[in-house]
């Protein structure tokens, strides 16, 4: 709801100038509406023109109306700040009210009368770390992560261990008790054995997530003091043994390279890398690359020793708190949870590393349920308020009942182009994930720029503008694997769709930011074929304009 | 604009409100973001220039909605006199009010308000002279309604302010957005200011917010409120010792009821500055370029000319203007943005740590923090211009006032002029960026354009070295040749009564150019639909065509506060190279334009020619929006400036040049595609390097005859008396446009349309063909244009007829080739010795083919240009017109 400018109680005076040609005594009469919105000299050179008044009294014309305007004008003013005044006088407005409400205008605008900030530690810290990891001890924070890394996933790797050979040996036993089925026991007694087993994994799974949790608290605990220590005794030149550290440290841990791990690594991934121009006339660059992975790829970590990982260990950390972030776009269902599907895969990624400077996944996820259920709350109100409205001005209300109907489902559930945020400084290319939610309807064939996973799309590449992400990874089929449904036609045209959409937000974005040059990456399944993935990209020349390769010859 | 002196330079920060998410107007378009609405209002502010008002400089967006505005600063201001502690003299009270109010008089006058008077905004330059700040902030955010922050100090709100309520109050009982306040308000205001200075003390400062604003409402009440205010602040002894004069000020500045209260106008003329009125003279606004009045009149010369430089000092840099003195310190790497950030005024967050948690279908977010970093903190922070009078130390002192008077030496004889001829062979974009050589290029400029046009001369000719962007506006109206009353002319055009072509314009104004912040503010808007309509009713006999807004965006940009400019300019511009383009049927004048495009190419680019006419791809489909819009519809901005800069000094021909210089560029891509690729490429059109398109088009230029491009629908012949009455305006590449040259004989003779599109290659006339050959011409040609390089000539004449005809008599230097032997039955050229020595010896110089029947000289220059034989042209009227010159030759017998 947009508040329009007051009304304007627009009235007409009428403006009268009297002058003598000759000896005829003439009158000029011209009804003016005020406020006079129009430029004074239009004004009166169009009355001259009109009216064939003579230009002998072309500056006593200009004079008078000028004078008229302003008189005029000044009266109107203060007509209004009386009537204004008045009503505070008679208590149709109530004085407290008023003031409270410029008190607080002052209190939440103006930072000479905001409330002093309290200090936070989020922030404080995110300086300190960014300062360093901009220093030469940036080197040493990444090998204290490193180690930090290597002992929770030994801890996994142990965890994934007992898990194994408790599952061995449940299926064991479940194969013996399979066996006696019919002789001995009877069904019941599979079910309770199997009832054990679930029982016994579930209290392993526990056992073990708890230690995980520990494990990670602690060390994100002496983290975070050894990142403050460290920022104290680099400011404090006189203590140099933390420097000396920082120097033998940095030789450790030198990358052992191994080559032939890393290209079959990469040679699965398939990708391909466009330099665009959108815009008519003022043309902005972007890039845009079309990449065959998993979408889980960007966030693991490669296995230790392969090189590049601490590169982009590197180039993650150094970006993490400035205006160059990268984001993700997860595709999950209704439900804010990490229970099942890619969700559950994504928390296990994200459980490999301890975040320091995030909160946990589960934790993160805990508060946007807060936040969605507030937020619910908040809409309904409002809407019930505008109801009321709506019957109180007896004016038509035909879309709010559509609206309604999303409220009957249970509040806590996101529907479909909603989407929640979580934040993650431990993963291997990306620190935002948007969770955006859709539903089957995008397997289907035929949806189209108005459905609500695109315009989840839209308001994502809306957040990347209000915050600073260049970054961002969509998956183009709006799917993250593939199934039978899926043909060829059917992949081509939702790709169609989808790089459509994009470059119009893309084109709308410019006027948004001020077309900031960006870098947005399609991510294909896996399991296309090859084929399909240069069927794809042959496609995107086409929509977008890529744009020419510099010729570096002198002539033509 | 005023010079610098010695003020500084300040700049301030604040956010416009954001946006509702997703919410179109009326005309189904985005909503302009209110930075922009502010920064189009800003404009105008830049236009109030007086002694009491600290002129605004410039205003820029950042990111998030964030604007910086840059203004004329002054270290110390009233709220210095108020920290000391001590009450001001009562005299002084006086003079402080008296400039104050000549302030807020000459804001009313231009129909603004200050609103946030108070006495940090009250600055005293280094005499004590009071200059406002910050008094046009009311006016740019729309009365406050594009901002979140209240606009005005709490103590200092008149009370009808406060009782109108203020801006984005939750609380919906208050549904009435406030009205705007009126010039009284500042009375109010000024009157607590200076009750505070007499005091010595400021007031209602020690309680809260909401108490203090319901002590002023409570005031009226009171019977006295000067009285009142003085008990409440233990004053009331300092108050009862004032002289007369004072507090009846005070009195009258303090009146609740604003019905009674007086304007700031209305007080100046007071009896109570009796005493004080006497020592100022009122300010009168210098006379401009283009006005009626006479800019020199006022002028009074001492007895002794060498007073006139004493009070000046060594500091050259500010003598000059605040605006030109800014864009030297942005040009020497100042960054407004971090000025600020080094200061502590922008602090922002990292933007990982605000990021919302989770948002709604329609884009509304939630779970984000109030961002602390968005606070309203309009602390000015002076700019350093340290950096900038260190890059411009070793410039001497001459180079701020070079002498015009000697033709020969235009740019200073200083010990950098040596640099600075070396500069000019600099990329254009260098130069544009180079501190040093802007200041230089913009002192010049200046100077010559407040001669204008008595030195237009010059300008034309530095012109062609390049135009500083600063001051590319008027630069370009003195290329154009605006002269007169334009501000009276243009008021005079009825621009308001509606007329039929209104909803073209309303549609196709915010489709135009919207990618820049002037042009899609509203404003911008606004004055967009002025300049058009003004010109669709001054010119009766054309007509609005689409494109017209376009053509219209680069001179409203460049003369964004003076739209009578921007009307003269385009006026100016259209005849000379769009010349009844907005006829209503300017159908012949298109297709004769078109045709002789298509003959340029060929004359330029053969191959591609062939190509192009191969797969059918005619300039009627992609080059009508070019011409019509002399290419403001296809490039932004930036580019068409420099294409533009170059063009004005060119004639009405150019434009083929640069068409054909486009097409080269994409040469590669047209030759190797087919019709729809092309038609694909060219709905979109790739980036073009501009410099490079302007250095071949000028290169084209000088390689077509003058006469290739000759239109019979051009503009016709002014009268010479027009044109003599400042000599004669030089043209960059020729002495002048081909239409002036008196017609004689040998000129082209107009064509059929039809017989024109048949032709391949362009005619020339008899005249350019006896200058090219530089054959000893008829008397009436005045210079040679281009100095004659001996041993090269630029062109080969063929003479197409029989052998016979040729001997008889043929222009010297031409060729015999007859037309009959010239080429085989597939249009391939026969081998002989005069085609295949000679013509493939002279390729590359313009061929002009001769002939007696003027088909078979047309087909002949097809079947060259079919071979790929560039620079191919036709002499008109043949040989017939050249009989009658006397300039034949028959060759002596061969021994």
């Amino acid at each position: 709801m947009r508040k329009t400018k007051g009304k304007i109680n627009a009235t007409e005076k009428e403006f009268v100038f009297e002058f003598k040609a000759g000896r005829k005594h003439c009158v000029l009469k011209v009804p003016l509406q005020f406020p006079v919105q129009e430029n004074v000299s239009d004004l009166h050179g169009r009355l001259m023109l009109l009216h064939n008044i003579p230009c002998f009294v072309e500056n006593d014309l200009k004079n008078s109306l000028v004078t008229f305007i302003e008189s005029e004008t000044i009266r109107d003013y203060d007509n209004d700040a009386e009537v204004a005044l008045q009503r505070l006088t008679s208590g149709e407005v109530d004085i407290n009210k008023l003031t409270n409400c410029w008190a607080k205008a002052y209190a939440e605008t103006t930072l000479e009368h905001a409330r002093p900030e309290e200090p936070s530690w989020d922030e404080d810290f995110a300086d300190v770390y960014h300062e360093l990891i901009h220093s030469p001890a940036s080197d040493t924070l990444l090998n204290l992560e490193h180690s930090y890394y290597v002992s929770v996933s030994e801890l996994i790797s142990e965890r994934d261990m007992e898990l194994k050979k408790l599952q061995e040996r449940q299926a064991v036993e479940m194969d013996k008790v399979m066996q006696e089925l019919g002789k001995t026991m009877s069904d019941q007694d599979v079910n309770t054995v199997a009832a054990q087993h679930f029982d016994a994994q579930q209290v392993l799974e526990n056992k073990w997530a708890s230690e995980l949790k520990q494990v990670t608290g602690i060390q994100k605990q002496e983290y975070q003091e050894w990142v403050i220590k460290l920022h104290q005794d680099l400011k404090n030149p006189n203590n140099s043994t933390i420097n000396e550290e920082i120097k033998v440290q940095s030789s450790q841990l030198t990358e052992s390279v191994e080559a032939g791990e890393r290209l079959f690594e990469e040679q699965r991934q398939l990708e391909e890398s466009f330099t665009i121009h959108l815009g008519a006339q003022l043309k902005t660059m972007h890039n845009l690359r079309l990449v065959r992975a998993n979408v889980l790829d960007l966030c693991k970590h490669r296995r230790h020793g392969s090189s590049g990982v601490k590169l982009r260990r590197l180039q993650t950390a150094l970006s993490l708190y400035s205006v160059s972030l990268c984001g993700l776009v997860l595709l999950v269902d209704n439900r804010v949870n990490s229970y099942s599907g890619i969700k559950r895969d994504f928390a296990t990624v994200c459980q490999e590393c301890t975040d320091f400077h995030f909160p946990r996944l589960d934790e993160q996820l805990e508060l946007v349920q807060q936040v969605v259920l507030y937020a619910r709350a908040q809409r309904s109100s409002k809407q019930r308020e505008q109801q009321q409205q709506q019957q109180h001005e007896m004016t038509r209300n035909g879309g709010s009942e559509d609206k309604n109907k999303n409220l009957e489902r249970n509040p806590a559930n996101i529907i479909p182009g909603e989407f929640y945020i979580s934040r993650h400084s431990n993963l291997s290319e990306v620190h935002v994930v948007f969770h955006l939610c859709v539903d089957d309807n995008v397997r289907s064939g035929n949806i189209t720029a108005r459905d609500p996973a695109i315009m989840g799309l839209r308001n994502i590449l809306k957040v990347c503008c209000s915050h600073d992400i260049t970054t961002i990874t969509i998956p183009l089929l709006l799917v993250h694997d593939m199934s039978e449904e899926m043909t060829i036609p059917w992949c081509l045209k939702r790709a169609e769709l989808v790089f459509k959409c994009v470059k119009g937000f893309m084109m709308e974005m410019a006027s948004w930011d001020g077309g900031i040059s960006r870098t947005v990456q399609f991510l294909v399944p896996q399991s296309i074929s090859g084929e399909m993935f240069y069927q794809l990209s042959n496609m995107l020349p086409q929509i977008f304009r890529v744009s020419s390769t510099l010729t570096l010859t002198s002539k033509r | 604009m005023q010079p610098l002196r010695d003020a500084q330079l300040g700049a301030f920060t604040f956010f416009a409100s954001a946006l509702p998410h997703d919410v179109c107007g009326s005309n189904g378009l985005p909503l302009t973001p209110n930075s922009i609405k502010i920064l189009g209002r800003f404009q105008y502010l830049k236009t109030l220039t007086h002694p009491r008002l600290c002129q605004y400089v410039d205003i820029s967006r950042g990111k998030h909605e964030r604007l910086v505005v840059v203004a004329e600063h002054h270290e110390e201001s009233l709220k210095d006199c108020q920290r000391r502690g001590k009450p001001v003299s009562p005299d002084r009270v006086l003079q402080i009010a008296f400039e104050i109010l000549e302030g807020l008089a000459f804001m009313n006058k231009h129909g603004m308000v200050h609103q946030a008077l108070s006495p940090h905004n009250v600055l005293l330059d280094r005499k004590g002279h009071v200059k406002l700040a910050k008094f046009g902030l009311y006016h740019m955010t729309d009365h406050g309604a594009d901002v979140d922050f209240p606009i005005g100090y709490p103590s200092y709100l008149a009370p009808e302010v406060i009782a109108q309520g203020c801006f984005r109050s939750t609380d919906s009982s208050l549904v009435d957005p406030p009205l705007p306040s009126g010039p009284k308000s500042d009375v109010w205001s000024l009157g607590i200011l200076l009750f505070e200075l007499c005091v010595g003390r400021g007031i209602l400062q020690n309680i809260d917010i909401s108490e203090r604003l319901k002590f002023i409402i409570n005031l009226g009440v009171m019977d006295d409120i000067v009285t009142v205010l003085a008990e409440e602040h233990g004053c009331l002894e300092i108050i009862k010792e004032l002289p007369e004069k004072a507090s009846a000020l005070l009195r009258k500045c303090l009146t609740f009821l604003p019905s009674k209260r007086p304007t700031p106008s209305e007080l100046l003329e007071d009896s109570v500055f009796e005493g004080v009125s006497c020592l100022y003279t009122p300010y009168q606004k210098a006379a401009g370029l283009f006005s009626s009045s006479l800019r020199c009149a006022h002028l009074e010369l001492p007895e002794d000319i060498s007073e006139l430089c004493k009070d000046e000092g060594d500091d050259y840099l500010a003598e000059r203007s605040i605006a030109e003195v800014y864009h030297l310190w942005c040009l020497a790497g100042g960054d407004l943005e971090k000025e600020l950030t080094n200061k502590g005024i922008i602090q922002s967050k990292p933007p990982v740590c605000t990021l919302p948690k989770f948002i709604l279908e329609d884009g509304e977010s939630f779970g984000q923090g109030r961002d602390r970093s968005f606070l309203l903190d309009d602390t000015t922070v002076t700019l350093s211009l340290c950096q900038l009078k260190n890059r411009l130390k070793e410039v001497a002192g001459e180079a701020y006032y070079p002498l015009l008077e000697d033709e020969q030496s235009s740019l200073p004889q200083s010990s950098s002029s040596n640099e600075l001829t070396a500069a000019v062979s600099l990329p254009l974009i260098i130069r544009e960026r180079d501190t040093e050589y802007q200041l230089i290029r913009i002192v010049l400029f200046d100077r010559l354009l407040k001669a204008y046009p008595y030195k237009k001369n010059q300008v034309w000719k530095e012109a062609r070295v390049d135009i500083p962007p600063l001051l590319r506006g008027l630069a370009w109206a003195a290329l154009l040749g605006v002269e007169g009353d334009i501000q009276a002319k243009y008021d005079s055009i009825d621009k308001d009564t509606p007329i039929p072509t209104d909803r073209q314009i309303e549609v196709d104004i915010p489709r135009c150019h919207q990618y820049d912040e002037l042009l899609s503010s509203p404003q911008g808007h606004v004055k967009f639909r002025r300049v058009l309509k003004a010109w669709v009713v001054s010119h009766p006999d054309l007509v609005y065509w689409q494109g017209l807004d376009s053509l219209c965006a680069p001179f409203l940009y460049l003369n964004f506060n003076n739209e009578a400019l921007a009307y003269a300019c385009m006026s100016a511009f259209i005849p000379k190279y769009l010349y009844n383009f907005f006829l209503k049927d300017n159908s012949h004048v298109i297709q004769e334009y078109l045709t002789v495009f298509s003959q340029m190419i060929a004359f330029h680019d053969p191959e591609l020619s062939n190509h192009l006419n191969e797969i059918g791809f005619i300039p009627d489909l992609y080059a009508i929006p070019w011409f019509l819009t002399m290419f403001t519809h296809v490039f932004p901005l930036h580019k068409i400036f420099h294409l533009w800069d170059t063009l004005l000094l060119g004639n009405s021909s150019f434009p083929f040049c640069i068409g054909v210089s486009i097409l080269q560029q994409l040469r590669d891509r047209l030759l190797a595609n087919g019709f729809n690729e092309c038609i694909l490429l060219f709905s979109d059109l790739p980036e073009i390097d501009i410099e490079r398109c302007v250095r071949e088009s000028i290169n084209l230029f000088c390689w077509t005859p003058k006469s290739a491009t000759y239109r019979q629908h051009a503009q016709p012949t002014k009268s010479t008396t027009d044109s003599s009455s400042l000599g004669k305006t030089p043209s960059y590449f020729s002495t002048s446009e081909f239409q002036d040259l008196p017609k004689t004989d040998l000129c082209r003779e107009p064509l059929k349309l039809a017989e024109l599109k048949a032709e391949v290659s362009p005619r020339i006339s008899a005249e350019d063909l006896i200058e090219l050959c530089e054959l000893s011409g008829p008397a009436h040609f005045k210079t040679p244009v281009k100095k004659p390089k001996p041993g090269k000539a630029k062109i080969l004449a063929v003479d197409i007829r029989g052998s016979e005809d040729f001997n008889r008599g043929h222009i010297p230097g031409s060729i015999n080739i007859p037309y009959s032997s010239a080429f085989g039955p597939d249009g391939e050229l026969v081998q002989c010795p005069a085609t295949t020595t000679t013509l493939a010896g002279f390729r590359g110089r313009v061929i002009v083919i001769i002939s007696n029947v003027m088909k078979n000289a047309a087909t002949f220059a097809a079947h060259l240009v079919r071979v790929n034989y560039p620079r191919v042209c036709v002499l008109d009227g043949g040989m017939n017109k050249m009989k009658s010159t006397g300039l034949l030759t028959v060759p002596s017998p061969q021994i």
